[in-house]
């Protein structure tokens, strides 16, 4: 399979103009401008299929959006090559948006005073989509994401949540073949996200839509996403499924058990049987926890350990969250090196 | 090629439908604009009467072609910025950034930028404008005939868009100065008002600069030579078709090489 996505050593860099405070270091800078240079994103190269997920994290001003901006064809590279769907972005600029869709979570591409109804009757206008099409799409997102209460509101008379959805619609009308979603859900409310999170699922699902996601909601990542780049002060410091991510950094378990009767289990007992784990005791005996390495001991046989020594009334497994399991991996990442799992 | 030119067409006057609407929410607010822009055009115009009470002619120009002269700035300024007002927001979408929106749709960004606003103050220059444009031109003697009328509709469609080219050149210039305000265009917009009167009476620095540097002559003064048969300058007013291409291929080109320094704004 051909790479939908190909992106080798991309390179951008902004020139930054240094000022001195004050009115002296400004008149100063009027007669001799300094400017520093700031390399935002560094050489990186990784290349997506068609139909793939990807979520694209890092820290704030690691180049997330600065990439995104070089796929769209926003910003031209200051090295480096991209191809997208075989076309060059910042060259080929409408070609490129034809096949594309983005969403900033941070700004809308509706039409400020217009009613979201005629916002997407523009965007139909503008990528020239059929009628049959355009009706299609917009039933089905109507009902999926619940547009018919605002549809016929100003984008500015919506709220937050309703303005995502309608931006949400807005970017699929056309049915691009690659979607950029940059924190899609920067400040929603829980179910909002949820219903957004099965929509681009289902479009990746369903419509084989490539999805690059760019987030700091880890939820949002595991919910959509089965591959994980990470970048770091401009460069990709890991690039993998997501799964092998957790295999290698969360191979922490716990399981958390309720006990009808008080729990007398001296942890010289569990030692001796399943070394390496650890015991918590808490509620006076009535809740316990063991903590335990996946990949040295076995759930199962955990859990017959303590059937068997008490009565037990409710069992939950827990895995690090995937934050956490992110936050090793940028904390490990000291020597700005990419990380092999 | 013609179909796209059609799709280009046909999309900028939805563009300028949607403002319409979106505009007609501030109907006070349009209302206002309209007639301000109106009010400043009578001042101008008392300024020339007075002068002419004073003296009859001006380089061999009477009032009523100096006020030809006067109309077409008002015209041309008025269609321009009824249609492609959108210019001025070049420095609000270059700086916050929303100059993306208008990169990630499959149509050309100049499109959209021209039609992302419509200049309803332009009502009022267009109708004071052709006002004193009819009533000049029915005081003056001239013989009309097909081709000079048709020599004169090119002239003014010419002159529309040299204005509007040096507006979208000028306004380019943020993408240089990453400027939050307007001022390197506003000051090359008021470089229009020497156009207002004949620029045989100024000296050769500012001749050449409304000829060559920014040919604001081109709107008014050389198209009305002309017309009116004037000295050598007639045979300027020939040129302004020429004038006109020359100055929307390098507005085009200028934007295009903006666009590369576009940066875009972090979140």
């Amino acid at each position: 399979m051909t790479p939908l996505i190909i992106v080798d050593d991309l390179t951008k860099e902004f020139l930054h103009a240094v000022k001195k405070p004050g009115l002296t270091g400004s008149v100063r800078h009027l007669l001799r401008p300094e400017y520093e240079k700031k390399t935002a994103v560094d050489r990186i190269s990784f290349s997506i299929d068609p139909g793939e997920s990807v979520a694209y994290v890092g820290p704030n001003g690691a180049g997330k959006s600065t990439t995104i901006k070089m796929l769209t064809g926003i910003l031209v590279p200051t090295g480096g090559k991209i191809l997208v769907n075989g076309v060059i972005p910042y060259k080929q600029r409408i070609e490129n948006a034809k096949n594309i869709g983005a969403v900033f979570g941070q700004r809308t591409q509706l039409w400020w005073d217009l009613p979201v109804r005629e916002s997407l009757s523009l965007l139909k206008a503008i990528y020239e989509i059929p009628e049959r099409e355009y009706k299609r799409n917009l039933e089905l997102f109507t009902d999926i994401l619940n547009l018919g209460e605002f549809l016929h509101l100003p984008a500015r008379k919506i709220s937050l949540g309703q303005r995502m959805r309608a931006d949400l619609a807005a970017s699929l009308l056309h049915n691009p073949k690659v979607l950029y979603l940059d924190e899609p859900t920067i400040g929603l409310d829980v179910s909002v996200k949820a219903r957004i999170r099965q929509f681009i699922k289902q479009v990746n699902q369903e419509s084989g839509t490539t999805i690059l996601l760019t987030t700091h909601d880890m939820e949002d990542i595991e919910d959509i996403c089965k591959r994980l780049l990470i970048i770091d002060q401009g460069r990709v410091i890991f690039d993998g499924e997501l799964q092998a991510v957790k295999d290698a950094f969360a191979q922490e378990r716990t399981i958390h058990f309720e006990v009808r009767a008080p729990l007398h289990l001296a942890e010289d007992a569990l030692h001796n049987q399943f070394p390496g784990a650890a015991l918590h005791i808490q509620n006076e005996g009535s809740h316990c926890s063991i903590q335990f390495n996946r990949f040295h001991l076995a759930a199962g046989e955990i859990i017959e350990f303590m059937m068997k020594r008490s009565d037990v009334v409710d069992i939950h497994i827990d895995e690090p969250s995937i934050e956490l399991v992110i936050r090793q991996i940028y904390e490990s990442n000291l020597n700005n090196q990419r990380i092999i799992v | 090629m013609i179909a796209k030119w059609v799709k280009m067409l046909l999309l900028y006057v939805r563009f300028m439908k949607a403002n319409l609407i979106a505009l007609l929410e501030y109907r006070l607010d349009m209302m206002i604009m309209i007639f301000s822009s109106a009010l400043i055009h009578l001042l101008g115009l008392v300024f020339l009467w007075v002068i002419y009470q004073r003296v009859p002619d001006i380089n061999g120009w009477g009032l009523w072609e100096v006020l030809v002269v006067y109309a077409m700035v008002y015209v041309t300024e008025g269609i321009s910025s009824f249609l492609f007002e959108g210019s001025w927001m070049m420095n609000t979408l270059v700086n916050k950034g929303l100059l993306d929106n208008f990169l990630i749709r499959p149509v050309s960004p100049i499109l959209q930028i021209l039609s992302s606003r419509i200049g309803v103050n332009g009502i009022g220059n267009i109708l004071i404008g052709t006002a004193i444009l009819i009533q000049a031109v029915s005081h003056i003697s001239m013989h009309w005939t097909i081709p000079k009328i048709i020599m004169a509709v090119v002239l003014l469609v010419s002159a529309i868009i040299i204005r509007s080219s040096i507006k979208l050149a000028s306004n380019s210039s943020v993408f240089w100065t990453q400027n939050p305000g307007s001022s390197f265009p506003f000051m090359i917009h008021s470089i229009g008002e020497f156009a207002k009167y004949p620029v045989s009476i100024y000296n050769t620095v500012i001749q050449g600069i409304v000829t060559v540097v920014v040919p604001f002559a081109f709107v008014s003064f050389y198209p009305a030579a002309y017309l009116f048969d004037k000295e050598v300058f007639r045979y300027w007013g020939l040129l302004t078709p020429v004038v006109a291409i020359y100055c929307a291929i390098g507005a085009v080109t200028i934007f295009n090489y903006g666009l590369k320094r576009y940066e875009s704004a972090g979140n």
